[in-house]
């Protein structure tokens, strides 16, 4: 067969093969991604961030938010707060169906969302913040 | 000895962004996308040089000498040298962005480069030939990709000011319906003194970001679906009035711009943040079906609509006119057969409106002619570089911290997906063809550009360590008290 020809085919499967080489690179950096993103824990709803307090928690805490997480100063609290602002058993947040809903459980100094005090119920969103007593919680996404 | 002046006292200004951090993995894809870049200019090369040599005696040449010289060297040499400044820059910015994006958008933009290298230059461009000013435009491109991905620490400007950006979007649209020029019988460029664009471009990035804001601030509201209409269940109805005005732009666009392409695409995203938000396929089936009969009716009423699936349906009954770009279309892929016909191997009329070539093969049809010159082969890669843009977003917006920042990444990269695959499917008359750009290939400073600010700034919300989203104020709201 002519040289020639057989240059020009090598150069042209040459560059395919070269495109598919980077695309093999790019998936096995995308696979090895994925899998450590599958090794953390994904059973997390949500978490939520302590963005100030006056103690126990310290600030930049991550607490992981379950379906039903209840909130107050009582050791029986999935989030327990050690501020003497904060009642026994202060708040509960729930994730229901697609949303998360804030409720105050009769505390004495209330639960804020975003500032505005909860009268019962208010639905969340991530990116909210919640204030009791003296700390304040921010709901975030569990990604990364 | 000198003591070394304290860190606080040193990093003053620009320098205290300065924080190099070492980004391998990009630095090895790009090594890769050098590579195949160079062996794609020396196939070009070789063959333009036979393909000479044909012309010239009548056959082959019957040696390897003067085979071995790269088309366009410095073109190339000057695109590499970009994406090598781009990763510096990257590197010196140090923040923990992603690192597969901008490989990925610098093989298609080289792609991009060789196609128009390839093609007759006197085919458009200001500054000196086709490949010359694609250069420019994406050299702007990847630095506005970089200046975006560095500099944007901080979404607050992106959401706070939703409503504005919506207003912005609206004006440039009846701007474009009010001074755009018709170009080919689509009202698609605007151009304000010296400065003409695509605003379609920018307006879909805008969409982007308003969708953004307002599904993360109703997304409860919109799952709640307290209204019912016979068996469907609607959202409460001040709701659904963005969603009504979505439709009504979709098809303005189409009546007034005669362009189907960006209303297809306007329409999309919005249809799939919606499900991105809600997790609800009702809307989607909902919003299809107003699409299509809204579709119906433009159909049955305005000439040009009539035409554009007129072609698409049976392209060969007017193969000679009105359906001839996409008929030559064809007949490219069906040459480039599995594995194509090698870069510069195609018709030597690709192009330039000779007879056997496409017209608007530069902005339209580049899939087309990859299809032609790389074979089913390329183009399955190339269709794989727009799948890895988008497991890139997807990805980001699945680790994001908020809803906001979730649905921008998921709509940014499903924006540039959703074009690559509308333009792809018209030039394989799979939908009617449109006018809109194949992303980072197409020619066309509008475009690139646009791409290079989207994915710019999905490498800004990649950053792992970028500072948290500032507390939502105070609203009034949303009825959902008891």
């Amino acid at each position: 067969m002519d040289p020639v020809v057989i240059a020009l085919w090598i150069l042209r499967l040459a560059f395919l093969a070269l495109l598919y080489l980077f695309l093999a690179a790019v998936v096995r950096v995308l696979l090895r991604d994925l899998r450590a993103a599958a090794r953390e824990p994904a059973t997390v709803l949500g978490r939520l961030v302590v963005v100030a307090s006056p103690g126990d928690p310290p600030v930049g805490t991550a607490l992981p938010a379950d379906a039903v997480t209840t909130i107050g100063r009582d050791v029986n609290n999935t989030i327990v707060l050690d501020d003497p602002f904060v009642t026994g058993e202060h708040a509960v947040l729930t994730f229901r169906g697609r949303a998360w809903f804030v409720e105050d459980l009769q505390s004495t100094n209330g639960t804020f969302l975003n500032g505005e005090p909860v009268d019962g119920v208010a639905a969340a969103a991530f990116g909210d913040e919640l204030t009791i007593g003296g700390v304040r919680l921010r709901l975030e996404r569990p990604g990364r | 000895m000198s003591a070394a002046p304290p860190v606080g006292r040193l990093r003053r200004g620009i320098w205290a962004y300065v924080r190099p951090r070492p980004r391998w993995r990009e630095l090895g894809l790009l090594v890769v996308v050098g590579c195949a870049l160079f062996v794609g200019s020396l196939s070009l090369g070789a063959t333009l040089a036979v393909r000479a040599a044909i012309l010239a005696t009548g056959g082959p040449p019957a040696s390897l000498d003067g085979l071995a010289t790269p088309a366009g060297a410095d073109l190339l040499a000057v695109y590499l040298g970009a994406l090598l400044a781009a990763h510096l820059a990257l590197v010196l910015a140090g923040r923990r962005t992603d690192q597969v994006l901008l490989p990925t958008v610098g093989l298609l933009g080289g792609l991009s480069l060789l196609l128009m290298e390839r093609l007759p230059q006197d085919l458009a461009g200001a500054l000196g030939g086709l490949a010359r000013t694609q250069l420019v435009w994406l050299v702007l491109g990847i630095g506005a990709l970089v200046a975006v991905g560095v500099a944007v620490r901080n979404d607050t400007w992106l959401r706070r000011y939703k409503y504005t950006w919506a207003a912005v979007g609206i004006g440039l649209l009846l701007l474009t319906f009010v001074l755009g020029r018709e170009v080919n019988g689509q009202r698609l460029t605007l151009a304000i003194g010296p400065i003409s664009g695509q605003p379609t471009e920018l307006l879909k990035v805008i969409l982007v970001i308003f969708l953004a804001g307002y599904l993360s601030e109703n997304r409860s509201l919109l799952v709640e679906q307290s209204t019912r209409l016979g068996p469907l269940r609607l959202p409460p109805l001040p709701y659904l009035a963005p969603m009504v005005a979505m439709w009504a732009i979709a098809l303005g666009i189409v009546v007034v711009q005669r362009d189907l392409g960006a209303a297809l695409l306007l329409f999309a995203v919005f249809l799939l943040l919606l499900y991105v938000a809600t997790a609800r396929w009702s809307y989607v089936v909902m919003g299809l079906a107003a699409f299509v009969v809204g579709g119906g009716v433009l159909y049955a009423a305005f000439r040009h609509v009539r035409t554009r699936i007129d072609i698409w349906l049976d392209p060969f009954s007017q193969a000679h006119d009105a359906g001839y770009q996409v008929v030559q279309a064809l007949h490219a892929f069906a040459r480039g057969g599995i594995l194509g016909t090698g870069l510069g191997g195609g018709l030597p009329t690709v192009g330039g409106g000779l007879p056997g070539g496409i017209p608007e093969v530069h902005t339209d049809f580049p899939f087309a002619a990859l299809g032609e010159e790389l074979g089913l082969i390329g183009v399955l890669a190339v269709l794989g570089l727009y799948l890895v843009l988008i497991e890139r977003g997807l990805r980001i917006a699945a680790s994001a911290v908020d809803e906001f920042r979730a649905i921008l990444a998921a709509g940014l990269s499903l924006v540039v997906g959703v074009q690559a695959c509308i333009i792809a499917a018209g030039n394989l008359k799979l939908v009617p063809l449109t006018g809109i750009t194949l992303p980072f290939v197409s020619y066309g400073g509008s475009s690139i550009l646009a791409n290079g600010l989207i994915v710019g700034l999905l490498l800004a919300l990649s950053d792992r360590g970028v500072e948290a989203p500032p507390p939502p104020a105070p609203r009034a709201r949303r009825g959902l008290r008891r």
